[in-house]
C-alpha cells in the first residue's frame, strides 16, 4: 500500500492484466452492530433489522442487517482490488441466501473465476461470497469489472 | 427479573426511558399497511429525484463502515469540501444509489408491510456518481411471480443525472413480500 494515499485504495487496484484466474482476494471483515443496524440511514421502519423483541416475535433468533449492507461490504472489497475500474462499466450480482444476524462477524472474499481479452486488457469475473465465523455463506455472487481496457 | 425472553436492551445498553420510547416507537409501526405484492402491478413506473449530498454520502459511508476517503465531500473542521477520487472531486459509493431505490419502487406515501425481504440485485455500475449530484431514480415493476410458495416482486431500475442526463446505474432487483 502506498503510506502516501490517505488511506485510499490504489486509484488503479490491485488486480492487473497479469492477474490470473484462482488469484484470491482479500477481503473486509466487520461486525453486525446492533447500532449500525438500526441507523436512521436504513429507514428503522422494520424493527427486524434492529429491535430484539419485535424479530423474537416474528421468529427470528435475533434481528438480521439488511442485505444493502453485504453488498455494501463486498463493494469495498471489490474497490479495494479493482480501485476506479469498477466505477465504470462494472457488473455486481448478489443473492442473499442467508441472513446475517446481530453481532455475527461477517468476512466477505472473491476468487478471480474468468478473464476475457477485451480491448487492451480484459474483463475479469470475480466470485464474490460472505460467510460468518463458522464459514457459513450469507450472500453470494460475482462481479465483472474491466482491467486494462 | 433474569429471562431468556429478548429484550429491549438485550444487544444494547439502555435506561426505562429509552426502552419506553422503543416501544413505543415501534408500535407506531403497526399501522394499517398493505404488502408489496399488493401494493405493486406490474408496468408500475415510479420516479423520484434525490440530491446526493455530501452528508447523505458520509451517512451511508459511516453506516457500512467504508471510510476511503474518495467519499468524501464532508469533513470535520472543514466541512464542505471537493475532495479527491480518482475522478477528480469526491465520488459516492458504488451502490448508494441501490440502497435508495427502495424509497421509489413502492408508494412511498403508504405503509407497507413490514417483514419483506429484499433477496437479489443485478446492478451495472456505469459511470461514477459525483458528490452533490441530483439523480433521477426510475423503477418499473416488470415481473411478479411465486417460487417455492414464496411470493416475489421484480422492478427494473435506472439511475440518471437530472442535469446531464448521464446514466450513472441501471438494476434488477426482487424483494420477497410477506
Amino acid at each position: 500500500m502506498n503510506s502516501s494515499n490517505n488511506g485510499a485504495p490504489q486509484p488503479e487496484g490491485l488486480i492487473t492484466p497479469d492477474t490470473p484466474v484462482g488469484h484470491t482476494l482479500t477481503g473486509v471483515k466487520k461486525k453486525a452492530a446492533i447500532q449500525l443496524m438500526g441507523s436512521r440511514l436504513w429507514g428503522r421502519f422494520n424493527p427486524n433489522h434492529w429491535d430484539p423483541v419485535y424479530a423474537a416475535e416474528t421468529g427470528l433468533k435475533a434481528p438480521i442487517q439488511t442485505g444493502e449492507m453485504s453488498s455494501a461490504y463486498l463493494a469495498e472489497m471489490c474497490v479495494n482490488h479493482f480501485g476506479r475500474n469498477f466505477f465504470t462499466n462494472a457488473r455486481m450480482v448478489c443473492k442473499y441466501i442467508a441472513s446475517t444476524e446481530a453481532n455475527e462477524v461477517i468476512t466477505t472474499h472473491g476468487v478471480v473465476s474468468e478473464k476475457k481479452p477485451k480491448g487492451n486488457g480484459f474483463r475479469f469475473t470475480v466470485d464474490i461470497w460472505t460467510d460468518n465465523e463458522a464459514g457459513e455463506k450469507k450472500t453470494v455472487g460475482w462481479v465483472e469489472v474491466d482491467v486494462g481496457v | 427479573m433474569k429471562t431468556d425472553e429478548p429484550q429491549t436492551d438485550s444487544l444494547r445498553p439502555m435506561t426505562d426511558i429509552q426502552i419506553r420510547q422503543t416501544r413505543e416507537f415501534v408500535a407506531s409501526l403497526n399501522s394499517k399497511s398493505q404488502t408489496y405484492w399488493d401494493m405493486v402491478t406490474v408496468g408500475d413506473e415510479l420516479s423520484r429525484d434525490l440530491h446526493i449530498t455530501a452528508e447523505l454520502v458520509i451517512l451511508y459511508a459511516d453506516a457500512v463502515e467504508d471510510y476511503n476517503p474518495w467519499y468524501e465531500g464532508w469533513l470535520m473542521n472543514l466541512w464542505h469540501i471537493e475532495g479527491n477520487s480518482p475522478f477528480g472531486p469526491a465520488i459516492v459509493p458504488p451502490l448508494l444509489v441501490s440502497h435508495f431505490v427502495l424509497s421509489v419502487q413502492f408508494d412511498h406515501t403508504k405503509p407497507f408491510a413490514i417483514g419483506s425481504i429484499h433477496t437479489f440485485h443485478d446492478s451495472e455500475i456505469l459511470e461514477p456518481i459525483p458528490v452533490g449530484a441530483t439523480v433521477r431514480i426510475t423503477t418499473r415493476a416488470i415481473d411478479k411471480f411465486v417460487k417455492r410458495e414464496r411470493r416475489y416482486v421484480r422492478h427494473a431500475v435506472t439511475v440518471t443525472d437530472t442535469a446531464r442526463g448521464t446514466v450513472y446505474f441501471k438494476e434488477t432487483r426482487d424483494i420477497m413480500s410477506l
